[in-house]
């Protein structure tokens, strides 16, 4: 398939639009002093997803193409191949083999045969239909391959109602208790209106696309592509039209390190306990030293207070000096070690703590990322100005650009991260996972703070602190990304 | 659509009123309105079950894409059974949804009823309660769905204990189906009832 549009998704290519747009994807690759292309991406990048984004026709073709195999290799119609394929998972090794074992009971558990042979009815020619009840010549009548037969007017009404109510590939036999399904050509035949032709074969591909492992539909808003991977993992995935960034096997936001199942059960979670988490979306939190009220404007949790220059954590309100250092704890939950013992309502309140604990920082990170989309605009104003003024090109600048997409990487993956830590089991290895949750959270700070005051930095610096955000998340992927 | 609707339902109605189960007197539909939409349907208590001796009616609504989709069934008459809603007659019955079959006629709909009166399916409950009961003490399900039918559908059987047990709660000024839903969930157990009633 020449022609597909091939967007392979290592953790710095997800974009092939480079340009003259600000949003530029990050160039710079983990590994500058390692010849790349002798290296496996699977290996160096725990993030990297080979995918295809396909617009229908391509999906169209992919799909015939495995019908036609499989109607060429056994012989039979490619309407009753979609049938065999779609029961079987689009599997065309699985339906082979279970064809050539046992051909009529394939045939009968994918329903396209009726258990047992059918009782040929007498041949008169008048017969009545017994859905319409009215005497109709033979040639009007129709049947599956259960030889139940009804006129062509009941079969089209049949097809329209069930189209109607959204069912195309599991319309079944109109006779009781006979689980036979109506083929493509055989519904086809029966369809007269374009409109319903249309919906019954718009229905029976989105049915396809659904039993199909390796394809996914884009969930972006009012966008028809289908993604297609032959690896199909929780992986990042990027649309090509929309640009909505997913979990190729959920389709919900991207995850990582999370699995599918843990961030479905957190968001369950937080959505159900929305009012007990609620007080934490305050804005404003005092001073710890000079209590002066103050509101979070931006995305960095390193604060200084504008009337006594304090430098604090908003998350903890500890003091930030500690938090630089290989002491940073903030992100860690600290359990009471006797908790066993305390009473029912102290476990409550103790368990109450820690999803607060988790559901805080989940939440700040978030709120984070959307000031610190803010604080891109303020910084393409500010450059635009800088620019105007005779102080340096927009080239001169692009690095600010490409460190704050980087900082929204390194922060959305650090949100993902507590969810993951709320329901792994104490231990070592939990005690490694928050401690490089710490270190990757430090660095985000300290770059998240560096973007802020991006004037009085100078790029080198930048792009060190990027260098090390990134090598803390990919460090923390490649140990704890199962997927 | 409607057409089709019509014509069915009235060489159906011709087909029950002949059948031999109206002749035991087993099933029966009726017309209540002259556009085949609204009938009323009414199927004996199976024998050999605590619904034997009763007579349970059934509200039918057959929508315009009759046969295509099946008609909208649920029981006029209360009834105490795990498939069948004690409060509102709602069924749960594969066929009256996505077992419908448009060769399906009234006759096999009313006869599948008779059938899930005498073989009830509590692992797939309308009412959770009753499914429990059933699961749990069969015998005093037999007991309390033999009391709904001689109360709401005509039954022969009338257990004085229950009713002297009804008559207390409804002494109380509590109104007696609700006496009857309370005393039937709680396993006649008359305080609990009462507790459940005043709480």
């Amino acid at each position: 398939m020449e022609d597909t549009m091939t967007s392979s998704q290592g953790g710095e290519s997800d974009m092939d639009c480079s340009d003259n747009e600000y949003y530029d994807e990050y160039y710079y690759t983990l590994n500058d002093d390692i010849d790349i292309e002798q290296i496996d991406p699977r290996k160096i990048d725990p993030e990297y997803f080979e995918f295809n984004c396909l617009f229908e026709e391509q999906v169209d073709r992919l799909l015939n193409e495995t019908v036609e195999t499989l109607s060429n290799m056994h012989q039979i119609s490619p309407s009753l191949a979609k049938v065999l394929l779609h029961s079987h998972q689009w599997n065309i090794q699985e339906v082979t083999r279970k064809f050539k074992e046992n051909p009529t009971q394939t045939l009968i558990a994918s329903r396209i045969k009726p258990p047992s042979p059918p009782i040929s009815l007498t041949f008169s020619r008048y017969i009545n239909c017994p859905v319409c009840v009215t005497s109709q010549s033979f040639d009007k009548f129709y049947s599956l391959s259960c030889a139940h037969m009804f006129c062509k007017d009941c079969w089209t009404m049949h097809f329209e109602v069930q189209i109607n109510q959204g069912i195309s590939t599991s319309i079944a036999c109109m006779a009781r208790e006979c689980k036979v399904l109506a083929p493509e050509d055989f519904v086809l035949k029966h369809l007269h209106r374009p409109n319903m032709r249309e919906k019954y074969q718009q229905f029976s591909f989105q049915d396809y696309v659904k039993s199909h492992p390796e394809l996914k539909f884009c969930p972006g808003p009012n966008c028809s592509i289908v993604v297609h991977s032959q690896e199909p993992k929780a992986k990042r995935t990027t649309c090509s039209q929309c640009k909505t960034i997913f979990c190729f096997r959920c389709g919900c936001d991207y995850h990582a390190p999370t699995e599918c199942q843990v961030i479905k059960k957190w968001l369950t979670k937080c959505a159900d306990d929305s009012e007990t988490a609620n007080y934490i979306s305050a804005h404003t939190k005092d001073c710890p030293k000079c209590h002066i009220c103050i509101e979070k404007n931006g995305g960095c949790n390193h604060m200084q207070c504008y009337n006594c220059k304090h430098d604090f954590c908003w998350m903890c309100l500890g003091d930030w000096k500690s938090h630089g250092s290989e002491y940073y704890e903030c992100s860690r939950y600290r359990e009471n070690p006797n908790i066993a013992h305390e009473s029912v309502h102290a476990q409550a309140r103790e368990a109450l703590k820690k999803y607060l604990h988790y559901y805080e920082r989940w939440e700040n990170h978030s709120k984070s990322l959307k000031l610190e989309e803010q604080t891109l605009e303020k910084l393409r104003s500010r450059i635009n100005q800088k620019v105007m003024s005779g102080l340096g090109t927009w080239i001169d600048w692009q690095y600010l650009f490409t460190a704050a997409n980087l900082l929204a990487k390194c922060r959305y993956t650090l949100q993902y991260t507590y969810p993951y830590a709320y329901y792994m089991d104490g231990g070592s290895r939990k005690e490694l996972f928050e401690y490089q949750q710490a270190q990757l959270e430090a660095e985000i700070e300290n770059l998240s703070w560096k973007i802020e005051r991006a004037e009085t930095t100078d790029r080198g610096d930048l792009e060190n602190q990027m260098d090390i955000a990134e090598k803390r998340r990919t460090t923390l992927l490649k140990d704890f990304l199962d997927v | 659509m409607a057409n089709i609707a019509a014509q069915r339902i009235k060489r159906e109605f011709k087909e029950v009123v002949k059948s031999e189960e109206v002749a035991k007197c087993a099933i029966k539909v009726e017309l209540l309105n002259d556009n085949y939409t609204e009938l009323k349907g009414e199927i004996a208590g199976p024998p050999d079950t605590p619904y034997e001796g009763g007579n349970f009616v059934l509200e039918i609504r057959v929508p315009e894409t009759y046969p295509f989709n099946p008609p909208k069934v649920r029981f006029i008459t209360k009834i105490w059974h795990p498939n069948i809603s004690s409060v509102t007659g709602a069924i749960c019955l594969d066929i009256l949804k996505d077992q419908w079959a448009a060769a399906m006629t009234l006759r096999t709909v009313l006869l599948s009823l008779q059938a899930l009166l005498s073989a009830a399916e509590p692992d797939d409950p309308q009412d959770a309660v009753v499914a429990r009961q059933y699961k749990e003490n069969l015998e005093m399900f037999q007991l309390t769905a033999r009391h709904w039918t001689s109360m709401y559908a005509g039954g022969p059987n009338v257990n004085t204990d229950c009713d002297s047990k009804i008559k207390r709660l409804v002494d109380m000024g509590v109104d007696d189906h609700q006496a009857l839903v309370a005393l039937s969930s709680y396993n006649w157990d008359i305080e609990r009832a009462t507790e459940q009633l005043f709480s």
